[in-house]
Order: C-alpha cells, then structure tokens, then sequence
C-alpha cells in the first residue's frame, strides 16, 4: 500500500544543515492502523507529510499503490491525493468561511461529487447534522475535528494520514476521533497517525517510533490489535 | 465545490479586505471616470471660448500686397468664391483647418464715413466629428452693426440703414469688443460682393488651426505644407496669439491627463497587489489544505484571480457611477458655459466593466504567483 525507501528530508536553517528525516524506510499494508511516534521535533509530521505527497524528499522514493509520488508529473501526484490520500490536521484547518457541510464537501474533488460518501450520512454518523449549516468559528474543537475527519473520509480514501489528530482535544473528543479512525479502518481502510501521546497505541496495529529523523529499531512494536 | 461560490463566499467572509478593495478600485475608476468627463467638459469649453476668440488663420490670395493687407486689414487680391469648397475638398485637409469660412472684406461709405465691409459665406466644417459651424450666419437684406458705426449713426437693432445703394435691415448690434469690429458691418456674402463690386469673388478664408502642437514644433510650416499642396494660389497667415492660447490650454489638459491617469493606475495597482499579497498571506493554511485535498495550481490561481476579477467588476461599475456623479454633480459649475454637454459618456460603462476585472487581475498577478508558489507542507504542519 505504502512503501518509503531510504526517504531523507534535509534543509537550510540558518546556514546550518537540518536533517529532519535521516533515511527512513517502512512498508504499510492495506488495512493497517500505523502510530509513529516520537518527541517533538523528531520528524513525524514531515515524514508523514512527505508519505502523503505533500514535501518533496531530498532522497529516497515514496510509493503510494504501486506509484512512485515524485516521479509522477504533478498533476497526477495531486490525483493520487486528491483520490487515495484524506488528511487529517492537529490544527484542523477547515476553511472559515464556508459552512460544515460545505467544508466536507470541499474534500471531493470537483466533478467527483457523485463518488464520495453521502454527506448527510456522513454529517449524521459523526454527530454533526445540527451544525451542518454552521461555521466553524461557532464549533467546539471536537466537532471541528470530526468536520476535519469527515472532509478526509467524504472521498472515500485508500488511507488517512492523520498529524496528531487529538493534540488539541480533551480525553473524550480524543477517544471518539480514533473510534471513528479505527471505524475507517474497519471498513477496509488504511490509517497513518503520528502522535507522541499514548492515547492512540490502543487502536494501533504497529507502532513506529522515531528519533532524530530515523526509526529507532527494536522499538517497533505489534500490538495485535483486532481488526 | 464551484468555485465562484467559494469566491463569493470568501469575499463575504473576509469582508474588510474586500471593501478595501472595492472601494480602492471603485475610487480610482471614479476618478479616471471624473477626469475623463471633466476633461471633455473643459476641452469643450474651451473650443467654445475659443470660438467666441475668432478665427485664428487667414488663407488669402498668394498674390496679396502684405504692406496693404497689413495696413489695410483686407486683401487687395481675390480669389474665386468656390475657392473654399476647393480646399475643403482636398484629402486630409480637415485634419490641419477646420471651420472654413469664405468671406470678402473692402472699405465703403456709410453715413459720411468709411467703414469696413466683411461679407461672410457659409461656413464649411469637417463632415466627420459634426461640429456646429462657428461664426456668424447672416441673411440676405440683413446687416449685423460695429457697436462704434451704430453709437455714431444712432442706429439700434430693428432699425435699417443704406449701403451701396441697397437698404439693409440691423438684425444685430455687437457688443463693444473693443477690436476693429467695432467698426465693421457684416453682411452676407453675396450681397458684400455685389456693394462692393466684386461678384463672385472672395478675398479671404477664415479658419480654424487643428494642429493644436507642441511649442517646440512650427505648426505655421505644416499648415503652409498643406497650402502649398491643396490650394497653391494662396497663403496662409497664422494669428500666433490665439493659435497658441488654444494650443497651450489643449497641451495642458493632455499634460493633466498624462500626470493624472499613470498616478492613479499604479496607485491603483499597488493598493490591489497589497491588499492581495496580505489575502494571500492570511489564506496560507487555506492554500495548503487546498494542495492536500488534491486541488493543483489552476484551482489556487482561479480563487486568487477569480476574487480579483470579480472584485474589480463590482469597484469598476461603483467607480463608473461615482465618477460620472461627480462630474454631473460638480461639473456644470465649472464649466457653465457648456453645462448641458455633461452627460454619462454611452458605452464607458462597458469599457470599465472589461478593463477593471482585467486591472485587477493584473494587479493580482504577483500575490496569485507567490500563492501558486507556496509551499503547502510549511503551512500545514503543526510543529
């Protein structure tokens, strides 16, 4: 499903060299639910970014089925993502000025309407139909966080890259985000969440840990999970 | 998702920056609206006033004695009446003269005392811009008075007086200029040739020059070039002072326009690019979940430069009304003499609705480019 081979990701900072992935390489099958954790600062947002066709790695190869995202022209990368890929934000980042269901809507691409998920089932499954003509300047950070969850799902994705998605809840908005990630996976779906809490080893099937841009080996870890 | 619903509804959420924008266009479309009027306004008065001035060349027969001409005011030579329609027949004549006007001008005896006689022909002008001929029309058996030869005769309009043996009626008494008209009387031209013995013949064409030059070019020589070619029997004398008034008053209205009309397109663009570049800056999570949703650089660039285009539809129609209220609001008071030729120009309104959308999208070019540029990763990430 998704292959990283050797993905490096070094930049400028100051005139200094900034590692902030060393040569990482991992494999995720169809139907997994992969935590990578780590400190702050290790790498795991930019891993993840850089798996989702989002950063350009300096080295190495990324391949999302069977298409290597940055040997691909642009447009198809942007298709990959558009068709494959839903994201999911600490920050949630919804577009302020259009309502919830609005916001949902914008994860379809144009002209792709007719294939996502219906989006007052979806609206509906999450808790969100009272607020569906709302914006997200009057949600709770739990509901803007299921309307950022039900933007990725909308399309109906192949996977869901998720960049700490319950830094910013309290322990019962955390809990029903990853029931409803672990949901996703339950239909078929493979999800990748970066996170240094703990909160999410629950649901996890493997756990990856990360230190200073490289995964720290013998810290790789089943959970065994039930599927 | 359409996207001119995600322009409006943006441009209904961020509000302030977009009556910032729309205002900042509509206030430099006003202005270049009100300018463009009142120039038209002021370059119409000013062809009035200078109307009121006279003619300002005098094309008479090459042959002309200067010593009479100048001491006499008239040409001792003549040229056949159809003369002007000659020359206002000659190919790209009217792009140098304008306001052709046949006329024969002697001395004679009325009341005891000579008088000039200027008989004036019907006034030919460029058939293409429709401009009212200027000078005046007298009829025949009419006679229109000096204000000095009617004070000495005690002659008052409605009043009638003999000349070469013909009784004319005064349908006019000029007011005192203080000039040489002041003892003249006009007459229409027929019945001047025949007081005056000349059938058939003219000795002058009044005109007016439409070079309207730089100083620094010699319009005499150009207007002499074009004698030269169309009407090689005359010459064409130049009345320097008020060909340069209306040259001067014209190249100060175009100077006012070439300060006015560059100041305000680039503070115009400026203020759009600014207030782009800060849209742009705000939006620049926006940009990145756009990128992460798998929306290519056509879909940011179609947000960016729809919201500018739409943005400078609407300020370009506000300033259109603007300007012309301005204009009709302001304008009569300044140009009194010709009020009632300010109106809405037909057909400007398109002109702003096309050219307004497109400078703001141009405007928009460079925050749209830095938006397309923008990369989504650093805007996106958490840490």
């Amino acid at each position: 499903m998704m292959i990283c081979e050797q993905v490096e990701r070094r930049f400028q900072a100051r005139g200094l060299e900034v590692v902030a992935l060393g040569g990482v390489s991992l494999e995720i099958e169809r139907g997994e639910f992969v935590v990578i954790r780590g400190p702050s600062g290790c790498g795991k947002s930019t891993l993840l970014l850089t798996m989702g066709g989002m950063q350009r790695p300096s080295a190495g190869r990324v391949v999302v089925s069977g298409r290597d995202l940055y040997a691909i022209p642009a447009a198809e990368r942007n298709r990959v993502r558009s068709q494959e890929i839903g994201f999911v934000f600490q920050l949630f980042h919804l577009i302020p000025y259009l309502t919830v269901r609005e916001n949902v809507l914008a994860g379809i691409p144009s002209g792709e309407e007719q294939k996502g998920a219906s989006v007052d089932e979806l609206l509906g499954r999450l808790g969100l139909t009272g607020r569906a003509g709302h914006r997200p300047g009057t949600l709770s950070a739990g509901e803007r966080q299921r309307v950022g969850l039900a933007r990725a799902l909308i399309k109906k994705p192949a996977v869901i890259l998720a960049d700490e998605p319950t830094g910013n809840l309290d322990p019962i908005n955390a809990a029903e985000v990853f029931w409803h990630l672990a949901e996703f996976r339950r239909g078929g779906g493979t999800v990748v969440v970066v996170s240094h809490g703990e909160d999410a080893g629950a649901h996890a099937s493997r756990t990856i840990w990360l230190r200073d841009g490289r995964i720290v080996p013998g810290e790789e870890a089943r959970t065994g999970v039930a599927t | 998702m359409r996207i001119l619903r995600l322009i409006v509804a943006e441009l209904n959420y961020h509000w302030v920056n977009t009556l910032m924008g729309v205002l900042g266009l509509a206030i430099a479309v006003g202005l270049l609206v009100s300018v463009r009027m009142t120039s038209q306004a002021s370059e119409r008065e000013t062809r009035r006033v200078m109307r009121d001035m006279g003619f300002n060349l005098r094309i008479i027969p090459k042959s002309t004695d200067m010593d009479h001409f100048w001491a006499n005011g008239f040409s001792d030579q003549t040229m056949p009446g159809e003369t002007v329609k000659k020359l206002a027949a000659q190919r790209g004549v009217f792009v140098s003269f304008n306001h052709l006007t046949p006329t024969l001008e002697g001395r004679i005896e009325l009341g005891g005392r000579m008088v000039w006689v200027t008989g004036i022909g019907e006034t030919i002008v460029s058939a293409v811009d429709g401009r009212q001929p200027m000078g005046f029309r007298i009829k025949p058996g009419e006679i229109f008075m000096g204000w000095a030869v009617a004070q000495r005769m005690g002659v008052k309009r409605g009043g009638s007086v003999e000349l070469g043996g013909k009784r004319f009626q005064v349908e006019r008494v000029l007011a005192e200029g203080g000039t040489d008209e002041d003892v003249r009387v006009f007459l229409a031209l027929k019945e001047a040739q025949s007081v005056l013995g000349q059938p058939g013949r003219i000795n002058e064409i009044k005109a007016i020059d439409c070079l309207c030059l730089t100083a620094d070019k010699d319009p005499l020589a150009m207007l002499r070039k074009v004698i030269e070619t169309a009407l090689p029997e005359a010459r064409v004398l130049q009345l320097r002072t008020l060909a340069d008034a209306r040259a001067k008053q014209r190249q100060m209205a175009e100077r006012y326009a070439r300060l006015m009309v560059p100041m305000v397109f680039v503070v115009g663009l400026v203020w759009v690019g600014v207030l782009g570049w800060l849209n742009v800056r705000e939006r620049r999570v926006e940009i990145g979940l756009w990128r992460a949703m798998g929306h290519g650089s056509g879909r940011i660039a179609g947000l960016f430069l729809g919201k500018a285009a739409l943005t400078g539809l609407v300020g370009g129609l506000m300033g259109y009304a603007l300007g012309t209220w301005v204009a009709l609001r302001f304008g009569p008071g300044i140009f009194q003499v010709t009020a009632k030729g300010l109106v809405p120009e037909a057909g400007l309104w398109v002109r702003v609705a096309l050219v307004a959308p497109a400078f703001a999208v141009l405007a928009s070019l460079i925050p749209t480019m830095k938006a397309m540029g923008q990369d989504p990763a650093e805007a996106l990430r958490a840490d």
